[in-house]
C-alpha cells in the first residue's frame, strides 16, 4: 500500500507527465467522445421507439376496437378469422411488428399475421402490470423468445359474452388483469386477447448508458482537471521554488542574500531570478560598505585632534584614504611628508590631477596604476627611485593599495606606504657579504693549499722557495683566523652572546703591537705609519683582546684605503675620564652623506675607489660595537679625498649599565 | 715551451704559478690587473691567458671582452675566481669561451689543465 502511495506521490510531483499517462488521456477522452455519440445515437434510437411504441398504442387500441365479434358469430367463422387476419395484416403493415394475434383464452390462435400458427396452441406471458411491457409470449417459429422482444396482450372480446368492445381501450386497460395460460380459469373462458410482438427496443440498456455517460464525463472532466494542473504547476514551478527558498532562508536574508540562489538555472526565471538575487546581494555589499566607510570616514574626520590622530600621525607609515571620486579625505602626517603635501594642500586633493615630487610621484604613479587596472587589484610591493646601490638614496617602498569596494571600476581605498629602504639596503648588503665573505675565505685558503702542494710535491728545493712557503702559509692562516674572528665576532654581536672582559689595559703597549703587526701591510704599500704617543698613558680597564680588534680594523682600513705613498698616523690620549684613540690617514676619505652608513653591518660603500679594496663590510661595525658595548663609541672625521679621521672614546669606567644602555642603542641601530 | 700569461693582483698566487709553470718550462708573464695585461698583449706574443675575475681597474670579464672582441685573440683563457656565483659568471663569460677554473685550485692541476688547453690548441693549429 505504501508503495502505491510512494508510486502515486512520485507520479504528482514529477515534473514531467509519462507519456503513458498522456497516452491513457487521449484514449479516455476519445472513449469518452466515442460513448457520448453512441449514448447521442441510443437517445435518438430510444426517442424514435418511444414514440412508435406510442403509436403502437394507438394502433393498438384502434385495432382492439375494430376487431370484435358480431353477434352470433362464431369466432372460428371462416368469414370472422378472414376478417381479423385482414385487421392484424393491416395493422402489421404499418407497424415493425414481428407478429399480431388473436388468441382464446387457452392461447389457441385463431387468426395471425403469421398463418402458420393459426389454429395451434402458444403460450403467453402472463399479463403485464399497469402501463408496462410484457415478455413471454411464444410463437411457431420461435421456440427461444429473446428478451429483447416486448409484446403488447389485450382482451378484445369474448364469445358467448357481452363484450364492451371499448372497454379494453389499451394496454392501461388491461394492466392487473391476471394472465392467462392454457389452463386458465372459467372466467375466461370464451375471452379472445389480442397479442402484439414488437421487434426489440433498448429501453433495457438506458440506465447503463447513462451511467457510462456521466462516468466518461467525470473521468474527462478529472483528466483535464490534471493536464490543466500540470500546465499551470510546470508554468509556476519556478514560482513555487523561488517561494520555496524565499521559506528556508528566511533568517537569513538580511545577512546573506546569496542563499536565496537557485542552484538549478534550466528556465529563464530561475535565471532572472539568480541575476535579481546577486544584484541585489550587490547593492546590500554595496551599501554596507558605504555605510562601513563613511563611519570610516567619520571617525577620521572626528579625530583630527584626538588621540586617534596622534596615533595615526605617529604611524612611520603613510596612510591616505581616497574617495570613491578619487579624492585624498584623509592623510596621516607620515603620508603628508612622503608626498610633500602640507595638509591644506592634500585636503579633497584629486588623484587623476595631483602632482607630487620624487617619491610623492611614485607613489601616485602605483596608486592610479592599481586603480585603472579595474575593480580587483593586489597589494603590491614597488620600489621606488632607480634600482641599484648608487641610488640607495632614492629609497625603496612599499605601497599597498586596500580597494574599500570590490565588484566595479572605483576608486575607493586605502593607501598604506612604507618605507622599505632600510630592509633593501639591509637585504643587498648582506648577499654582498656573502659573496665577498666567500671571496674572502678562498683567497687565503688557494695560497695555503696552493704553497703546501708546492712544499710537499718535492719539486722544489731552494731553500728560499720552502721559507717563503712557510711564511706564505702562515701570514695566510692568520688573514683567514683573522677574518674568521671578524665573522665570528658579527655572529656573537647579532645574538648579544659576546662576553667583554675586564682588565686594566696598557695602550702603549697594546697599540704598539698592533702597528707592529700591520707594519709589513703598511711597508708593502710604502705608507708612512707613525705611531704618536704621549709620555705617560694612563692604563684603561677594559677587554685587551676586543680592543685589539678594534685597532686592527681601523688601522687595517687606513692602510687599506689610503694609496702608495700616504701616511697614517695613531695617536692616544687619556683624561681623567676617558681615553681617545685616532686613526689619521691621508687617503681616499669618507662622503659626509655616507658617515652614519660606514659604520653598518655589511655596507660597502659604492665609491669605486673603495670596490677597488677587496673587504667584507663588517670591520667598522664590529670596531663600533665593541666600543659601543664598554660605554664609549667611535667617530668619523672627513670629507671625500680629504683622508680621515676615526676617534674611538672608551670611557675609563666601562660599566654594566654603559654597556646595557650602548647594546640596547646597537640593537635599534641594527 | 709556450709564452703564458698570468693576469693576478695578489701576489702570493702570481709566484707560486710561475714556480710551478717555469718549472714546466714554460715562460712566464706577468700583470696585476686587466689594463696592464692589454699592454702586455699588445707588445707580446701569448699563448695562453690565466687570469683572476676580481682585479681592479679591468676586471677578468672586461679583459675577455677585450681580447675576444677589441683584439679578436683566440688563445685559451682560463678564468680563476673565488666567488661563489659561478653559474652567474660563467653566463657573463659564454660569449668569449673562457674556462672557469674555481679557487682554491692545486697547482699541480692547474699546470696539467693549462697543458692540456696548449696541446688542444696545438693540435687543432696542426689540423
Amino acid at each position: 500500500m505504501r508503495r502505491w502511495w510512494a508510486g502515486f506521490k512520485k507520479f504528482w510531483m514529477a515534473e514531467e507527465i509519462p507519456r503513458w499517462f498522456g497516452f491513457s488521456l487521449v484514449v479516455i477522452y476519445l472513449a469518452g467522445l466515442g460513448a457520448v455519440g453512441i449514448l447521442g445515437m441510443s437517445r435518438v434510437r430510444e426517442d424514435a421507439a418511444m414514440r412508435l411504441e406510442k403509436s403502437i398504442r394507438y394502433g393498438f387500441a384502434a385495432l382492439s376496437k375494430r376487431i370484435h365479434l358480431e353477434e352470433g358469430t362464431a369466432p372460428s367463422d371462416p368469414g370472422v378469422v378472414r376478417s381479423l387476419t385482414r385487421e392484424i395484416c393491416d395493422f402489421a403493415a404499418h407497424f415493425p411488428v414481428e407478429f399480431v394475434r388473436v388468441v382464446d383464452h387457452a392461447g389457441r390462435v385463431l387468426a395471425s399475421t403469421n398463418t402458420d400458427e393459426v389454429g395451434t396452441v402458444v403460450v403467453s406471458a402472463p399479463a403485464a402490470p399497469a402501463g408496462a411491457w410484457i415478455t413471454g409470449f411464444e410463437s411457431a417459429q420461435q421456440s427461444e423468445r429473446l428478451a429483447s422482444i416486448l409484446d403488447f396482450r389485450t382482451p378484445v372480446f369474448r364469445h358467448g359474452a357481452t363484450t364492451d368492445p371499448s372497454g379494453p381501450a389499451g394496454p392501461e386497460d388491461a394492466a392487473g388483469r391476471p394472465g392467462h395460460t392454457a389452463a386458465g380459469g372459467s372466467d375466461d373462458a370464451g375471452q379472445y386477447y389480442l397479442e402484439v410482438s414488437l421487434f426489440a427496443r433498448p429501453t433495457a440498456a438506458s440506465g447503463l448508458v447513462e451511467q457510462a455517460d456521466a462516468l466518461m464525463v467525470v473521468l474527462v472532466v478529472m483528466g483535464a482537471l490534471f493536464v490543466l494542473y500540470r500546465c499551470l504547476r510546470a508554468q509556476f514551478r519556478g514560482v513555487s521554488r523561488i517561494a520555496d527558498r524565499l521559506w528556508a532562508n528566511r533568517e537569513r536574508i538580511e545577512q546573506d542574500l546569496s542563499s536565496l540562489r537557485l542552484a538549478d538555472t534550466s528556465d529563464a526565471l530561475t535565471t532572472a531570478w539568480n541575476e535579481l538575487v546577486d544584484q541585489a546581494q550587490c547593492w546590500l555589499e554595496d551599501a554596507q560598505r558605504r555605510e562601513a566607510n563613511e563611519e570610516l570616514k567619520g571617525v577620521l574626520e572626528r579625530s583630527a585632534g584626538g588621540a586617534l590622530a596622534t596615533a595615526l600621525n605617529a604611524l612611520p607609515d603613510g596612510l591616505m584614504y581616497v574617495s570613491e571620486e578619487v579624492r585624498f579625505e584623509y592623510m596621516n602626517s607620515a603620508a603628508h611628508r612622503m608626498l610633500g603635501w602640507s595638509a591644506e594642500d592634500a585636503k579633497g586633493m584629486n588623484l587623476t590631477n595631483a602632482q607630487a615630487d620624487g617619491i610623492g610621484g611614485g607613489i601616485l604613479e602605483v596608486v592610479r596604476g592599481a586603480l585603472s587596472a579595474g575593480g580587483m587589484y593586489e597589494s603590491r610591493m614597488v620600489v621606488l627611485g632607480p634600482e641599484g646601490p648608487a641610488q640607495d638614496s632614492a629609497g625603496s617602498y612599499r605601497v599597498w593599495v586596500v580597494p574599500l569596494r570590490q565588484g566595479r571600476r572605483h576608486g575607493e581605498c586605502l593607501v598604506v606606504v612604507r618605507d622599505v629602504s632600510q630592509q633593501v639596503r639591509a637585504e643587498r648588503a648582506r648577499e654582498e657579504f656573502v659573496t665577498q665573505v666567500t671571496h674572502e675565505l678562498r683567497t687565503p685558503l688557494t695560497n695555503i693549499r696552493a704553497y703546501a702542494e708546492t712544499l710537499s710535491s718535492g719539486m722544489f728545493d731552494d731553500p728560499t722557495v720552502i721559507t717563503e712557503c712557510y711564511n706564505v702559509i702562515t701570514k695566510e692562516t692568520r688573514r683567514l683566523s683573522r677574518l674568521i674572528e671578524d665573522i665570528l665576532s658579527v655572529s656573537q654581536l647579532e645574538v648579544g652572546s659576546i662576553e667583554l672582559r675586564s682588565e686594566d689595559v696598557d695602550l702603549k703597549t697594546l697599540l704598539s703591537e698592533s702597528v707592529r703587526d700591520v707594519r709589513g701591510l703598511a711597508d708593502e704599500k710604502n705608507i708612512d705609519m707613525q705611531l704618536v704617543l704621549p709620555s705617560k698613558l694612563e692604563p684603561i680597564r677594559t677587554d685587551r683582546d676586543k680592543l685589539a680588534v678594534v685597532v686592527n680594523n681601523l688601522l687595517g682600513n687606513a692602510i687599506k684605503y689610503t694609496p702608495a705613498g700616504g701616511n697614517v698616523i695613531v695617536g692616544c690620549q687619556t683624561s681623567a675620564d676617558q681615553a681617545v684613540i685616532t686613526f689619521k690617514d691621508n687617503g681616499i676619505g669618507v662622503d659626509p652623506a655616507e658617515h652614519a652608513q660606514i659604520f653598518e653591518k655589511f655596507h660597502r660603500s659604492n665609491d669605486p675607489d673603495v670596490r677597488n679594496e677587496v673587504g667584507t663590510g663588517v670591520g667598522l661595525y664590529t670596531a663600533r660595537e665593541i666600543v659601543r658595548r664598554q660605554g664609549g663609541d667611535i667617530e668619523v672625521i672627513s670629507k671625500k679625498g680629504e683622508g680621515s679621521t676615526f676617534v674611538v672614546r672608551l670611557p675609563h669606567q666601562g660599566t654594566r649599565a654603559g654597556a646595557l644602555s650602548a647594546s640596547s642603542e646597537a640593537s635599534h641601530h641594527g | 715551451m709556450a709564452r703564458l700569461l698570468i693576469v693576478e693582483d695578489e701576489a702570493h698566487i702570481v709566484r707560486v704559478l710561475t714556480l710551478w709553470l717555469t718549472r714546466h718550462g714554460h715562460q712566464v708573464l706577468e700583470a696585476p690587473d686587466g689594463a696592464s695585461a692589454l699592454k702586455v698583449l699588445e707588445r707580446e706574443s701569448v699563448d695562453l691567458i690565466i687570469c683572476d675575475m676580481n682585479m681592479p681597474v679591468l676586471s677578468g670579464a672586461e679583459l675577455a671582452r677585450e681580447v675576444r672582441e677589441g683584439m679578436k685573440l683566440g688563445l685559451p683563457i682560463l678564468m680563476v675566481t673565488a666567488r661563489c656565483d659561478q653559474g652567474r659568471i660563467a653566463e657573463q663569460l659564454a660569449p668569449y669561451k673562457v674556462k672557469l677554473y674555481p679557487k682554491p685550485f692545486v697547482p699541480s692541476r692547474l699546470v696539467a689543465d693549462i697543458e692540456r688547453e696548449l696541446g688542444a690548441v696545438v693540435r687543432e693549429g696542426g689540423a
